[in-house]
C-alpha cells in the first residue's frame, strides 16, 4: 500500500536533513506507529505520503502509484484516498459537527444524497450521533478529535494518516481515540500514526518504525516505544 | 469538479456576508477606483467630442455680400476653381446657410424668428492644398480683394490650439483611466487577499480532503466577481452624476468651445457597461490570483 525507496528530504536553512534515505514497506490493512522525538522526521514522513511535501530524492509509492512522478492536478485524487488527522484537529469553527464532516464530501463533489446518508452514519460510528448540531467550541478535546477522524474517514479512504492525534488529549481520552483508530483499521484501512506517547505505543503492540534525526533506526513488528 | 449549485450559492453567499465590513470595504474600493476610471473616460470622451467638432478640414470661409450679383459669384467661383492651391471647394447657398443657422440656434427660437433666409449671406468653404498657415493667409487675403466678397474668415487660431490641446489631454485621460484600473486591481487584490487569509484554514482543509484547485478557487472568484459588479454598479451613479454636473457647469458657462463637453446619456451607459465588465473581470481575476497563493500546499 505504501512504499518508500531511499527517500531523502531536507528543508532549506536547516542543518540536518528531515529524512535521509528512508526505506519502508507498509502493507494494506497494517497499523504502523512512527515514533521518535520531536524533529526526528515523523511529520515529514507523513507529509510526503499525501504530497504535502516533495522528496529531494527517492521514490514513494502509494496504492501502487509513484507519487513523486505524479502531476499536481492528480494530487486531489490521491488525497481522496488518504484521510488525515492532526494534533490540532483543524476543524472549521463556524461549522457544526455535521457540517464539518459533510464539508469533506461536498468539496469533492459528492451528491447530496450521499452526504445525507454518510454523515449521520459516520458521526454515529465515532460516537457523536447526539452532537451533530454542536459547534467545535462546544465540544471537549476528545470529541473534537473524533469529529476530525469522522471527517478523515467519511470518504472511506484506503489510508489514514494521523500526526500526533492524542498529543493534546489526556491519557483517558487518548485511549478512546486509539480504540476508534483501531476500529477503523479493522475495516481494512491502513493507518500510519506518528506519536511520541510511550504508553499508547506500548499498549497497542503494533508495528513500530522509529526515526532519529531523519534516519529509520528501527522497524519492528508488534513493537514498543523503545 | 462537479459543482453542486446549492453548494456554490451557499458558499459564495456565506463568504459575502460572513465578513460584511470586509465585503463593504472591497465594494467601496472598487466603486471609488472605477468612478475615477469612469471620470477619466468621461472627460476623454468629452474632449474627443470637442475635438471632432473642430477637426473639420475647412480652413477658411469666403463670405459673400448679401446682395452679391450672379457675375460676382461666378467670378470668385472661377478664381477658386482655377487656383492650383485649392484642394476642395464647396458653395454654401442661402437655404443651406439658413438650415445650418436653424440647427445652430435650435434652442433659441427668439433668434430664429428674427432671421429670414434672404437675410443670410452665401459662402464658399475652401480646403487648401497645403495646411501651412502663412500660405492660407496669402490665398485668403487675395480673394478678399475680389468684388462681392464680404469677408474671408480663417479657421480660428484658438480653435486649432484647443484642438491640439484636447488631443493631448485625451491621451492623458486615457492614461489616467488605465492607471486607475491598475489601482482598482491592486486594491481589490489586497482586500480579497485579506478575505482569503481569514479563510486559510478552510482552504487548508479543502486541500487536505482532496478538493481540486478550481473547486476552491471558483467560489472566491464568484465572490470577487459579485463585489466587482456591485462596486461597478455604484460607480455608474458617480459617473452619471459627474456628467450631469459637467452638463450644467459647462452649459452655464456659455462657452462656445465647451458647450458640448457633457456626453449624451447613451455614451454614459456605454461607459457604465464597460465599467461593469472591468469590475467583474478585475474582481474575478484579483480573487483568483489572491487565492492561488494559498493553494500550493
Amino acid at each position: 500500500m505504501i512504499k518508500l525507496e531511499s527517500v531523502s528530504k531536507a528543508y532549506p536553512g536547516q542543518a540536518t536533513p528531515a529524512l535521509t534515505e528512508a526505506d519502508a514497506d507498509i502493507a494494506k490493512g497494517e497499523f504502523v506507529f512512527l515514533v521518535g522525538p520531536s524533529g526526528s522526521g515523523k511529520s515529514t514522513f507523513l507529509r510526503l505520503l499525501n504530497k504535502q511535501e516533495e522528496p529531494d530524492a527517492g521514490r514513494i509509492f502509494v496504492a501502487g502509484k509513484d507519487i513523486a512522478q505524479m502531476s499536481s492536478w492528480k494530487v486531489p485524487m490521491l488525497r481522496r484516498n488518504i484521510g488525515s488527522v492532526f494534533q490540532d484537529f483543524k476543524l472549521l469553527p463556524a461549522k457544526t459537527v455535521a457540517e464539518n464532516v459533510a464539508f469533506a464530501l461536498e468539496v469533492i463533489g459528492r451528491p447530496r444524497g450521499v452526504v445525507r446518508k454518510q454523515v449521520p452514519a459516520i458521526c454515529e460510528l465515532v460516537g457523536l450521533g447526539d452532537k451533530m448540531t454542536k459547534y467545535p467550541d462546544q465540544l471537549s478535546g476528545g470529541e473534537q478529535q473524533r469529529v476530525s477522524i469522522a471527517r478523515a474517514f467519511v470518504n472511506r479512504p484506503l489510508i489514514l494518516l494521523a500526526d500526533e492525534p492524542t498529543g493534546n488529549l489526556d491519557p483517558q481520552t487518548s485511549i478512546g481515540i486509539m480504540r476508534l483508530l483501531d476500529r477503523i483499521n479493522k475495516t481494512g484501512t491502513t493507518v500510519v500514526m506518528a506519536s511520541h506517547d510511550r504508553g499508547i505505543v506500548d499498549t497497542m503492540r503494533k508495528r513500530v518504525i522509529e526515526l532519529s534525526n531523519g534516519v529509520i533506526v528501527r522497524d519492528q513488528d508488534r513493537g514498543v516505544y523503545e | 469538479m462537479a459543482f453542486r449549485p446549492d453548494y456554490l450559492v451557499r458558499e459564495t453567499g456565506q463568504n459575502l456576508f460572513r465578513n460584511p465590513s470586509l465585503s463593504i470595504a472591497t465594494i467601496l474600493t472598487v466603486a471609488v477606483s472605477l468612478s475615477l476610471m469612469g471620470a477619466a473616460l468621461l472627460v476623454s470622451q468629452g474632449v474627443e467630442q470637442i475635438n471632432n467638432r473642430f477637426k473639420d478640414e475647412v480652413e477658411f470661409i469666403v463670405w459673400m455680400d448679401i446682395d452679391v450679383t450672379q457675375e460676382q459669384l461666378e467670378s470668385v467661383d472661377n478664381i477658386l476653381q482655377d487656383s492650383p492651391f485649392v484642394k476642395r471647394l464647396s458653395f454654401v447657398d442661402r437655404d443651406q446657410t439658413f438650415s445650418d443657422f436653424q440647427e445652430f440656434f435650435a434652442d433659441e427660437p427668439e433668434i430664429l424668428e428674427l432671421v429670414e433666409a434672404d437675410q443670410l449671406p452665401t459662402s464658399f468653404s475652401v480646403v487648401p492644398q497645403d495646411a501651412n498657415v502663412e500660405y492660407i493667409r496669402a490665398l485668403g487675403t487675395e480673394i478678399e480683394k475680389e468684388s462681392g466678397v464680404e469677408e474671408v474668415q480663417f479657421a480660428d487660431e484658438n480653435i486649432k490650439a484647443i484642438s491640439s490641446f484636447s488631443r493631448g489631454s485625451s491621451q492623458i485621460m486615457l492614461f489616467a483611466a488605465l492607471a486607475s484600473a491598475v489601482a482598482a486591481a491592486l486594491l481589490m487584490y489586497n482586500s480579497i487577499r485579506t478575505a482569503v487569509f481569514a479563510r486559510r484554514r478552510e482552504i487548508e482543509v479543502m486541500r487536505l480532503v482532496g478538493a481540486t484547485k478550481w473547486f476552491i478557487r471558483i467560489p472566491f472568484m464568484l465572490e470577487g466577481l459579485l463585489q466587482g459588479l456591485i462596486g461597478a454598479f455604484l460607480s455608474i451613479f458617480a459617473v452619471f452624476g459627474l456628467n450631469k454636473a459637467f452638463d450644467s457647469f459647462f452649459g452655464d458657462l456659455d462657452s462656445f468651445v465647451f458647450r458640448d463637453f457633457a456626453v449624451p446619456s447613451t455614451d454614459v451607459l456605454f461607459i457604465g457597461g464597460f465599467l461593469m465588465l472591468v469590475g467583474a473581470f478585475l474582481g474575478a481575476l484579483g480573487a483568483g490570483v489572491a487565492v492561488t497563493r494559498y493553494l500550493d500546499a
